[in-house]
């Protein structure tokens, strides 16, 4: 028998984060402003704002125009990123294994825990319980992961929906096609058609949709008719590096942000925990001076443990962070496996001199404290006013 | 030097100093040791476009004592510090 699968969401989650800090905006009309230099959509909105008329994904002059006295709060990618891990590491903690979809949707197989809880609907339960009330989480359970998904969407707060295999059909008739990963015009093309419940659309012949909608309708067809079946994978436990580096006062320009970016590499690459294995994704994010926060995450090409290399991947997102910085962060989100090295014939110059000097570091840490070694950082050397030329900035070994 | 792990602290932070001037505002006198010579004055006025504007008032002096020192005179502030220039 094919195990259950289950779909734990929480919607508008990356507003919800955002409205940590300013929680009376939960009430008024609200919506995540789109991110700095890309297409101007909305992202989730709050209920007072859906009753506005205001939907997520509506351009921002509608949006305006639909309801002026609409807040916009600016995205906190790397505070949704950090809250995001923690519900999954909750969810893991309870034993179950995930694999996250995007923030605020992730699935799981229950059949690990079922005994463990006591069924299907305990586990769900279970799940519920360790995310804990205060994200309003809802589960759902099928045997495909677009039924988990979508009985996810109708359950109440705190609910769990199952749906036995032979019910999938009969309860995905009704639902709306906005279930669906489909484009506005899709939506829209879908209406004229006279087309608009889950029922409908999986009741067409899959060849006349593929022909009118293109790839694009034939996946939406087939996640109407419940979607292909496949096994959850748990995601890799996640590394726990981070280097964090927070500024006296708000900083914009590159130099300094490039040269802040090399003192956290070197701190992450001298991580013990770390024990010689490669960097296989890296994340670098930024508290910025507004309140919001900036994230990229990188996958190198090829899991390495080189300054240079990882310099000259990361670096030139630097110049994408849209407003002066408050904290960087660098965080090692994957390490790879092997932690081989190739050892040279002949030892490079310099090598016995750097390892001496580094001994001697280890020694001044050792006796005097863990903060007892900085480097000094030039961040402005043509600044007229002498404190603001140079930072000391702890240095790991 | 270093703050707490993870914080970055400024380098050549000014220092409070006990200056007395004379008549022209030129330090006589630098944490109770007599300046022997001025060596050179200059100003610095800067980031007057911000909350935190900078009107600093800087001299070079030689004391008694042979040392070279940096003060200001902090015109928002209105009191003095030692810094390396």
């Amino acid at each position: 028998m094919f195990p259950v699968i289950a779909c734990l969401l929480i919607p508008g989650f990356e507003l919800r984060v955002a409205l940590r800090s300013r929680p009376r905006l939960a009430v008024v009309p609200a919506a995540l402003a789109p991110e700095p230099g890309r297409e101007p959509l909305l992202g989730p909105v709050t209920a007072a704002a859906e009753a506005a008329g205001v939907t997520a994904g509506m351009r921002l002059g509608e949006a305006l125009a639909t309801c002026p006295e609409l807040v916009l709060v600016d995205p906190d990618p790397a505070g949704a990123e950090r809250e995001w891990e923690g519900v999954l590491r909750r969810l893991e903690d309870a034993g179950f294994g995930v694999e996250p979809v995007e923030p605020g949707v992730v699935v799981f197989e229950t059949r690990g825990v079922e005994r463990l809880y006591g069924g299907v609907e305990a586990a769900l339960t279970k799940a519920l319980a360790s995310v804990g009330p205060a994200w309003d989480p809802r589960a759902g359970a099928g045997q495909r992961r677009f039924v988990a998904l979508a009985a996810a969407s109708v359950a109440r707060p705190g609910q769990a929906v199952i749906v036995e295999g032979e019910e999938e059909r009969t309860f995905l008739e009704p639902l709306p096609l906005s279930l669906l990963p489909l484009e506005e015009e899709r939506y829209a093309e879908l209406e004229g058609l006279g087309v608009r419940t889950l029922g409908a659309l999986a009741a067409l012949p899959g060849g006349a949709v593929a022909e009118r909608l293109g790839l694009e309708g034939k996946r939406a067809w087939s996640l109407a008719r419940g979607g292909e079946r496949r096994r959850v994978r748990g995601r890799s436990p996640a590394a726990e590096l981070v280097e964090a580096l927070s500024f006296p006062e708000a900083v914009a320009n590159e130099l300094t942000l490039r040269r802040a970016f090399g003192a956290l590499l070197d701190r992450l690459l001298a991580r013990p925990e770390r024990a010689g294995r490669p960097f296989r994704k890296l994340g670098l994010s930024a508290r910025l001076v507004g309140g919001g926060s900036w994230r990229r995450t990188v996958t190198l090409r090829e899991a390495t443990g080189e300054r240079g290399r990882i310099r000259s991947a990361l670096g030139p997102k630097l110049v994408e962070i849209p407003s002066p910085v408050v904290e960087l962060r660098l965080e090692a989100v994957e390490l790879a496996e092997h932690a081989g090295q190739q050892l040279a014939l002949v030892a490079p110059e310099g090598e016995e001199a750097d390892l001496r000097l580094r001994e001697g570091l280890r020694q001044v840490r050792a006796s005097a404290g863990g903060s007892a070694v900085g480097a000094v950082v030039e961040v402005a050397p043509w600044s007229r006013i002498p404190e603001t030329r140079a930072l000391v900035v702890p240095r790991d070994v | 030097m270093v703050s707490a792990r993870g914080t970055a602290a400024r380098l050549n932070a000014p220092r409070p100093a006990l200056v007395e001037t004379n008549v022209g505002g030129e330090p006589r006198l630098v944490n109770r040791e007599l300046v022997t010579v001025v060596r050179e004055e200059w100003r610095v006025v800067d980031r007057w476009w911000t909350e935190e504007p900078v009107d600093r008032r800087y001299f070079e002096v030689v004391l008694e004592s042979g040392r070279n020192v940096c003060v200001y005179r902090d015109g928002e502030r209105a009191c003095w510090f030692t810094q390396r220039a």
